[in-house]
């Protein structure tokens, strides 16, 4: 007899979410996080610093729900946040719910333009949030490859409500939600800032630059909850401590410091798992965070179809984002920035082109020299104030490697960025953290060290995600299941990966 | 067949060429692979009954070879192919079938297991990037020996005693074994006619030489080089399949649809669903109760061939056609492959082919009644005796 019903192998938002639902369903379930602390990449942090994530805009209410958090809670009852896009000449712009504006308030001549396309995108957004909440239609058998167009076309038209969208909205869905996001942006918006801010957060965690296609899709997706932008009170690992709360609540046992090395099988069914201390854990349900390649490495080739493996192996997953967090002297205001917009979500991202030619160097396995960057200011619990900023695009596979040297270079290269506009940054620098993709994968496992754990194309979306046939979340052997970031919808502090996959195993649960 | 020939090139020779040229009086050669292989090098007859009667020689080189070693090859073949490997033991030769991830089979072959985690699979359809596909994961070897391999296969009543003037002791190998004979000599008792013969491998390099080794010792046993066409008579009377005629190797197909699972061709004996997971095996459980066709062997009326036939049943509905039908010069009655749709091929009875016959410009049709036959349609025992006779 198996003492669990089920167990969650990575206890980052999704494994955590999946194992939660599955105890409120009344199931024994066991969560083991190899690392001291849950909540995966969401919460990750070196020495105490700022984590991995640093902001909630995907968060699901529908996930929340469904393991007991209400979205009222304090944790996620902070003042939605703007963003401001920082300008050399210190004319900063400032990106509201209502409309773009100048630092001193005054209007900016494309905010109409602007909110009209951000307000379309998210009805689009909306859209996409109701396939994400449900597993892609299709059933476990393998769909024929026919190309993701056909598929997604399909799929669109499905899941929307057409009377909602009028027809000749919807064919203008169908028509951006493939292209680039460079062609749909500057036919709405001219080149400059208010342009750039669209770009740049059309490419976060993706090996894309405004010009690829599908970047559209990436765009909407991160606008799929409404595109607020909050910071959960207390850190996001105020957050995840909620999450790892509910599962105890839930009854679920929660396993830190368990590294799993091997998924056990018998007569072609989960039997439980082994972990690296060599311990025997049953269960017949697995439900595996890791990406698919990991997972079948744990389970090993022999259990899954040889057409599987070779979808697994060619799921692309190249890293493109790192973390530099900037330790401040103190807590006093940053140069050239009002105290009230130092608080706020900071980008640099002058224009489309600059975003463009900031991924060019990547596509060589080079950093960028003149990155994309996301800053927030922010107070660890140690008092320390900090710069947290995403830089894109750091390359996973760096030539080189990611050597002391290169992540020096890197962290210099964010603060020159960021002191164009906020000139003399650097003297108010007391410590720097670089978090390269290359240590995001070896602390998470996370491929490539990749936000999504799988690249956000079209070719890897919906019913082809993580690939062609596994879009159910189940995967070879009876008991078999993927919960993580590589699973639809995609990653993001969201949930529904975790959540969908929960449902699809409870059908499969006696 | 999916291999593409580049005509610039044309059909190149192979490790025999030379012999079989000089023989070659009708100059009817064939794309096997690529390489120009004889159809027929005298008159079909002559060389059926060789094969039957005497002794035959065919150059089976154009197979397919692939070479695979590694601590895993076990392991990485039981995952590829639906039987046991592991019930294969050294110095034997298995006959295997192996599938895609929906149960459909990809090709058919031989396993020669020639050593320790040392195998060689022999196969119609190239497999390389499959083999490779396959392997991944494994610890495992993976050598493309198609162009270094050669093959002879020499069968026929009198193949032992050929081998034995020549100086190759074969007696004690049985049906399925195989042996290092010398160096650069591997036999094995295995062939594609139903009847006594030996397989003959050795390097492409010492293939001429290993040809006039074996001719003379034919020479007081009737050897004849034989072409395609008299060893496609035997190897229907022995009820073998050839791919691309009697299954369509699945990807091979461009339609939807036009593959089969080892049940649909009669070849459940080779699934193993209680050995571990194999490709397509999730897929061969549910498919393994409802096949939507059968694999027949039918005795047909009349004496005319009936390759291609549609065949209607009782209500003359069309239920399926002939893949592979001869007038079997040695059962001495019209023999036929067939694939049947369900229901009817549970049924098989009441079946007929409706056979077109064309007389100096007339075309004519005839309905032949079909009866089901399960044993080979020619299986002597002297396939079986060891030590073989010489006869
Ligand atoms: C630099 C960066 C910044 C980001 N910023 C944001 C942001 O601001 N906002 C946002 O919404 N999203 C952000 N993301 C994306 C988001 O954090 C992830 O998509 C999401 O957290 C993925 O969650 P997950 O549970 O699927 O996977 P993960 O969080 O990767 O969880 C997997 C878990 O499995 C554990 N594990 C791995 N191997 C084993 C093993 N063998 N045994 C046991 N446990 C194991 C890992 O330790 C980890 O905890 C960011 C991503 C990156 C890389």
């Amino acid at each position: 007899m198996s003492q669990f019903d089920a167990i969650v192998v990575g206890g980052g938002v999704n494994g955590l979410i999946a194992g939660t639902l599955l105890g409120r369903r009344g199931k024994n379930v066991c969560i083991i996080e190899k690392s001291d602390r849950f909540g995966g990449m969401a919460s990750y942090s070196v020495d105490g610093g700022p984590t991995l994530a640093h902001s909630l805009y995907n968060l699901s209410p529908r996930a929340l729900g469904d393991i007991g958090i209400g979205i009222q809670h304090p944790v996620l009852s902070s003042k939605p946040v703007s963003t401001v896009s920082l300008s050399e000449d210190g004319r900063h712009i400032v990106f509201k719910n209502d409309g773009v504006y100048w630092s001193d308030g005054t209007k900016h001549r494309e905010s109409d333009a602007w909110s009209d396309l951000t307000r379309q995108l998210i009805t689009y957004g909306d859209l996409l949030r109701q396939l994400a909440e449900a597993p892609p239609p299709g059933g476990q058998k393998a769909i024929l490859s026919r190309g993701a167009l056909n598929e997604f076309l399909r799929l669109a038209k499905l899941g929307i409500d057409l009377k909602k969208l009028g027809k000749s909205e919807m064919r203008r869905f169908l028509q951006v939600v493939l292209s680039n996001v460079h062609d749909i942006i500057l036919d709405d918006l001219s080149e400059g800032p208010v342009a750039g801010m669209l770009a740049a957060d059309a490419i976060w965690g993706t090996a894309t630059g405004p010009r690829s296609p599908g970047t559209v899709f990436n765009l909407i997706y991160r606008l799929g909850h409404g595109g607020t932008i909050t910071q959960p009170a207390g850190g996001m690992c105020a957050l995840t401590d909620l999450m790892v709360e509910a599962a105890q609540k839930a009854g679920c046992l929660l396993m830190p410091d368990t590294e799993v090395s091997r998924i056990l099988l018998d007569n072609d069914a989960v039997s439980g798992v082994e972990t690296t201390d060599g311990r025997t854990i049953a269960a017949p349900n697995v439900l595996s965070s890791l990406a698919p390649k990991l997972t079948s490495r744990m389970t090993g080739p022999s259990a899954f179809d040889i057409e599987t493996m070779r979808r697994v192996r060619n799921i692309r997953a190249r890293g493109t984002t790192a973390k530099v967090n900037l330790r401040l002297k103190d807590s006093s205001a940053l140069p050239s920035l009002s105290d009230e917009l130092a608080h706020e979500r900071l980008i640099y991202a002058p224009s489309v082109e600059y975003v463009e030619a900031a991924f060019n160097p990547a596509k060589y396995g080079q950093m960028s020299k003149a990155p994309v960057i996301e800053a927030f200011k922010m107070q660890t619990a140690d008092g320390a104030s900090w710069l947290s900023t995403i830089v894109q695009y750091a390359p996973s596979d760096l030539e080189g490697g990611w050597t002391e040297t290169a992540k020096e270079q890197l962290a210099e290269i964010a603060v020159e960025t960021l002191s164009r506009a906020l000139p003399g940054l650097g003297d108010q620098i007391a410590g720097k953290q670089v978090i390269t993709p290359d240590k995001i994968e070896s602390a998470t496992g996370a491929p490539g060290g990749h936000w999504h754990h799988a690249e956000m194309s079209l070719d890897q979306l919906l019913t082809l995600r993580p690939t062609n046939g596994m879009s159910r979340y189940s995967m070879g052997p009876k008991g078999l299941f993927q919960c993580g970031a590589a699973t639809h919808p995609g990653g993001d502090v969201m949930g529904l990966a975790g959540r969908n996959a929960a449902l699809a195993a409870l059908e499969a649960l006696p | 067949m999916s291999i593409f020939t580049d005509p610039k090139l044309g059909l190149i020779p192979g490790p025999f060429h030379k012999k079989l040229e000089e023989q070659n009086r009708a100059q009817n050669w064939y794309d096997w692979a690529g390489y120009a292989g004889p159809g027929v090098l005298d008159s079909v007859e002559f060389e059926y009954f060789a094969l039957r009667n005497q002794a035959s020689l065919f150059d089976i080189s154009p197979m397919h070879k692939y070479r695979l070693t590694g601590p895993d090859t076990t392991a990485m073949l039981n995952r590829l192919v639906t039987r046991d490997v592991r019930k294969i033991s050294v110095g034997r030769v298995g006959y295997a079938v192996w599938c895609d991830e929906e149960g459909m089979i990809i090709d058919d072959g031989t396993l020669f297991h020639l050593g320790d985690n040392d195998w060689r699979l022999c196969c119609q359809e190239q497999m390389l990037t499959w083999l490779l596909d396959a392997a991944w994961g494994f610890d495992v070897s993976v050598v493309d020996e198609t162009h270094s391999v050669a093959g002879l296969s020499l069968q026929g009543p009198t193949s032992y005693a050929v081998l034995e003037a020549a100086g190759l002791d074969v007696s004690k190998l049985k049906p399925f074994d195989l042996a290092q004979i010398e160096h650069s000599l591997m036999i094995s008792r295995t062939g594609f006619t139903g009847d006594l013969g030996y397989e003959l491998w050795c390097d492409w390099d010492k293939a001429e030489a290993l040809w006039d080794r074996i001719w003379k010792g034919g020479t007081h046993q009737g050897l004849r080089a034989i072409g395609y066409e008299a060893v496609n008579l035997a190897r229907i009377e022995a009820g073998f399949l050839t791919a691309g005629v009697d299954f369509q190797p699945v990807h091979a197909t461009e339609r939807l649809h036009r593959g089969q699972t080892p049940f649909e061709l009669g070849l459940g004996r080779l699934v193993d669903f209680n050995k571990g997971h194999f490709n397509g095996r999730r897929e061969l459980l549910s498919k393994r109760e409802n096949p939507r066709s059968l694999l027949l062997r039918f005795d047909v009326e009349g004496f005319k061939p009936s390759e291609g036939s549609l065949i209607y049943n009782r209500r003359k509905k069309e239920v399926g056609h002939i893949t592979s039908g001869i007038w079997s010069p040695t059962a001495k009655r019209s023999i036929a492959l067939a694939h049947v749709r369900m229901p009817d091929a549970g049924r098989s009875s009441g079946l007929k082919a409706e056979i077109y016959t064309l007389q100096e410009g007339k075309w004519r049709t005839r309905m032949a009644r079909l009866t089901p036959v399960t044993k080979a349609f020619f299986a002597p025992p002297r396939a079986r005796a060891t030590p073989p006779a010489r006869t």
